[in-house]
């Protein structure tokens, strides 16, 4: 299935965990279970009608596919945001909310035999596929250990706090948070790990205090800003292999490069088997062309960073102002993301599979 | 006399054989998860030990993100074992005959002239060739195969028969490490581990503080279990009985002693106040290596020394050889079980070279285990068990 195609789901319940967020609970009827079959990690995107313009976001389901818990996101509030405002201010039980099925590569799929240590790195809201998978890695990897290191900024942002200490509790060999705070309040008893940042220093610290006790270690992060970045290079610092760490970007700046304009090019477009010749102009991102043309191509974040508008170069080359969604082997074999790619070549042609 | 003297369902020859033993070595212990020692071993970035598994000898090293890493502890020059029993690197290993030097992912990054000697060398092709390692149960472990697989394929089923000793948090009794080398096959010293029947007789005045009458006992998989409770008598008044401190974590409906072999040689010995470990090493035919570790809990010396003066009177009143004589020239005389296994052992091994030997019978359930693993190891010999 590549065409983008929406259902309308009902809201069951939405509240707030902490002040500024909130959690939407979806209710999946029978009939699109298997649509909504989500993998620890993925997301999903909602459309809305807002001020009479069409806007998507891509969020990521924070429960976990294998704990039996209903498909829901939760939305913490960017200060300035269309999307994430109106869902804190208007969303409540009983509303339809029109939502394409689950995507994206950035996952943790638990699997019962294996015996691995995942790690955790996490600030801010991107807690949330990390929160699916901690829990996943717990409930359906009973050999595996989950660490978590993460960050925020103080102590009523942190978003499932109660629920971490809850896990911990439960599972107390095989479960580890450390929480790093940035504003540590004195009017509280909670008591961080540290205070400051999820930096280099943090990292070795707490690989040091938790090392790993199975040794296929993963590491997955996700954070925002180039959290991500600095993370991995603390990580390959020493010796992490590249093929051992995971991530995705949240929120925060992504870096473009947009030294390459791009060039007039006619496009062959394999889209759902049917082929199309759309002609993309200089300047043009392969999204607009296609959108321009009325294809109905899967797209959601606009942004490179969801992977939703993934496709295959089947010729021709292209320039990718971003590329957070894909992994270099993923780009070596040819995927590119039609949000973000702009031809360097007259002739391409890419297909949806 | 039938033409070929038997144990049970292996031939003599298999207890007394170089062939049999290579064999062994082959198809048994170089395809199967082996021992590498406690995960205290190595605890620090650099630090490495090696491990002989069947016809592989591996290492095991510490990188700096505290991950294992296991290699073949081969050159890939000319072949030269590349690191010593255990020991500790700074970021790099390097081969003592030509000085090629790895680092801690096993890459090849120097080869000393070799602009002038290797013109056409590619470095990325030359790292070192891969194992497995995992910690499980407070141990290191290591497999020759790269792809091994999850450990827990191997021990997973039996993890629920073991006891409920926290591993990881005991402390290892450094003074009562052993190591013994028995004049014996590895079998034979499996066979009397897993030995039911011998528990009553051979150690009756040695191990009687447990209830052999209840033992439960059988295989999972290729691995032994076996578990029974403790003597009514030593029972009653356990506190003030027991050697060492006791072991929280045991609930006293299920304290006794588990004592299972995991195949092929690394028996388990976890009781009320100790955890054990009883590595069974082959070195040829006729000779085996024992090293066993002990660990305990993790409380004050002063604890230990009031639990033994509290115990003390009981144990002189309770221990007994099994025959009178001189301990420093009778292993029967020290009432010290593990004295008297080996003594047993060398004297099965001793008869397997008379051509009057033979097996007169098997206790149908103290003894079964005993036939169980031959069957076991035949089936490894004959390719029939799926070993990983």
């Amino acid at each position: 299935m590549t065409t983008q195609t929406f259902h309308a789901l009902r809201v069951l319940d939405a509240y707030n965990p902490i002040a500024t967020a909130k959690t939407v609970v979806f209710d999946v009827p029978n009939i699109l279970k298997d649509t909504f079959r989500w993998r620890a990690g993925q997301h999903i995107t909602l459309r809305f009608e807002l001020n009479g313009e069409e806007v998507r976001r891509s969020y990521t389901v924070s429960s976990s596919p294998v704990s039996g818990e209903k498909l829901c996101i939760t939305v913490k509030r960017v200060l300035g945001g269309l999307v994430s405002n109106y869902i804190n201010n208007n969303v409540r039980a009983g509303d339809e909310i029109e939502i394409m099925s689950p995507f994206g590569g950035f996952c943790l799929d638990p699997d019962g035999k294996k015996r691995r240590t995942h790690y955790f790195f996490g600030a801010g809201s991107g807690i949330t596929p990390l929160f699916s998978m901690l829990q996943s890695v717990l409930l359906a990897e009973p050999y595996s250990y989950a660490y978590l290191l993460y960050g925020n900024t103080s102590e009523n942002s942190i978003i499932f706090q109660q629920t971490l200490a809850d896990l911990v509790e439960q599972y107390p060999e095989r479960c580890v948070v450390r929480h790093v705070l940035s504003n540590r309040s004195v009017l509280t008893s909670f008591r961080p790990w540290r205070t400051g940042r999820i930096d280099t220093d943090a990292i070795w610290s707490f690989i040091e205090e938790h090392p790993p006790y199975a040794h296929d270690a993963q590491y997955y992060v996700c954070g925002p800003g180039n959290m991500n970045t600095s993370v991995k290079s603390a990580l390959q610092d020493i010796d992490v292999p590249v093929t051992r760490i995971h991530s995705e970007n949240f929120g925060g700046v992504v870096e473009m490069d947009n030294s390459f304009e791009g060039i007039a090019a006619k496009t062959t477009v394999i889209l759902d088997g049917q082929s199309h010749e759309v002609h993309v102009a200089r300047g043009q991102t392969l999204l607009q062309a296609m959108i321009a043309v009325d294809l109905n191509p899967p797209y959601s974040c606009q942004s490179g960073i969801c992977g939703a508008c993934r496709t295959k170069l089947m010729a021709g080359e292209v320039h990718m102002r971003a590329r957070m969604a894909l992994e270099d082997t993923e780009i070596e074999q040819g995927e590119i993301l039609s949000c973000q790619s702009v031809a360097k070549t007259d002739k391409i042609a890419v297909v949806f599979d | 006399m039938s033409p070929i003297r038997m144990m049970h369902l292996l031939p003599v020859e298999a207890y007394t054989s170089q062939e049999w033993f290579e064999r062994e070595q082959e198809l048994i212990f170089s395809k199967v998860w082996h021992y590498a020692g406690f995960a205290e071993d190595i605890v620090e970035p650099g630090q490495y030990i090696s491990v002989q598994a069947g016809l592989n000898n591996i290492f095991i090293v510490m990188g700096r993100d505290r991950r294992l890493r296991a290699f073949h502890n081969i050159c890939r020059h000319r072949g030269t074992q590349l690191l010593r029993a255990v020991g500790k690197s700074q970021k790099a290993i390097t081969c003592p005959y030509h000085d090629w030097t790895y680092d801690l992912e096993g890459n090849l990054i120097s080869v000393p002239e070799e602009d002038r000697e290797f013109p056409d060398l590619d470095k990325s092709c030359l790292g070192l060739k891969p194992a497995s390692v995992d910690r499980w149960r407070g141990m290191l472990w290591v497999h020759p195969d790269p792809n091994a697989g999850s450990i827990m394929e191997w021990f997973g089923e039996i993890e629920p028969e073991l006891g409920p000793h926290q591993v990881d948090k005991l402390v290892e009794y450094p003074q009562v490490r052993t190591t013994t080398e028995i004049k014996a096959n590895w079998k034979i010293v499996v066979e009397n581990y897993i030995d039911v029947y011998h528990l009553s007789h051979l150690h009756s005045g040695t191990l009687h503080m447990y209830d052999h009458a209840k033992a439960k006992f059988g295989f999972v998989g290729p691995h032994y279990v076996f578990w029974e409770p403790l003597s009514q008598w030593y029972r009653e008044d356990i506190e003030k009985n027991v050697m060492m401190p006791l072991l929280d974590e045991i609930p006293r409906n299920k304290i006794g002693a588990w004592v299972p072999m995991l195949f092929p040689g690394l028996g388990l010995a976890e009781n009320e106040s100790s955890w054990s470990i009883y590595y069974v090493m082959p070195l040829a035919p006729d000779s085996t290596r024992v090293e066993t570790r002990t660990k305990v809990k993790n409380v004050s010396s002063w604890e230990f020394a009031m639990q033994s003066w509290r115990s003390g009177s009981f144990w002189t009143r309770n221990t007994s050889a099994k025959y009178e004589g001189d301990a420093k020239t009778d292993s029967l005389a020290t009432g010290d079980f593990m004295a008297e296994d080996v003594y047993v052992c060398e004297q099965q091994q001793k008869s397997l070279q008379s051509p009057y030997f033979e097996i007169g019978a098997t206790a149908v359930s103290g003894e079964s285990p005993v036939k169980e693993h031959q069957q076991i190891v035949l089936a490894f010999i004959e390719g029939n068990q799926q070993a990983k």
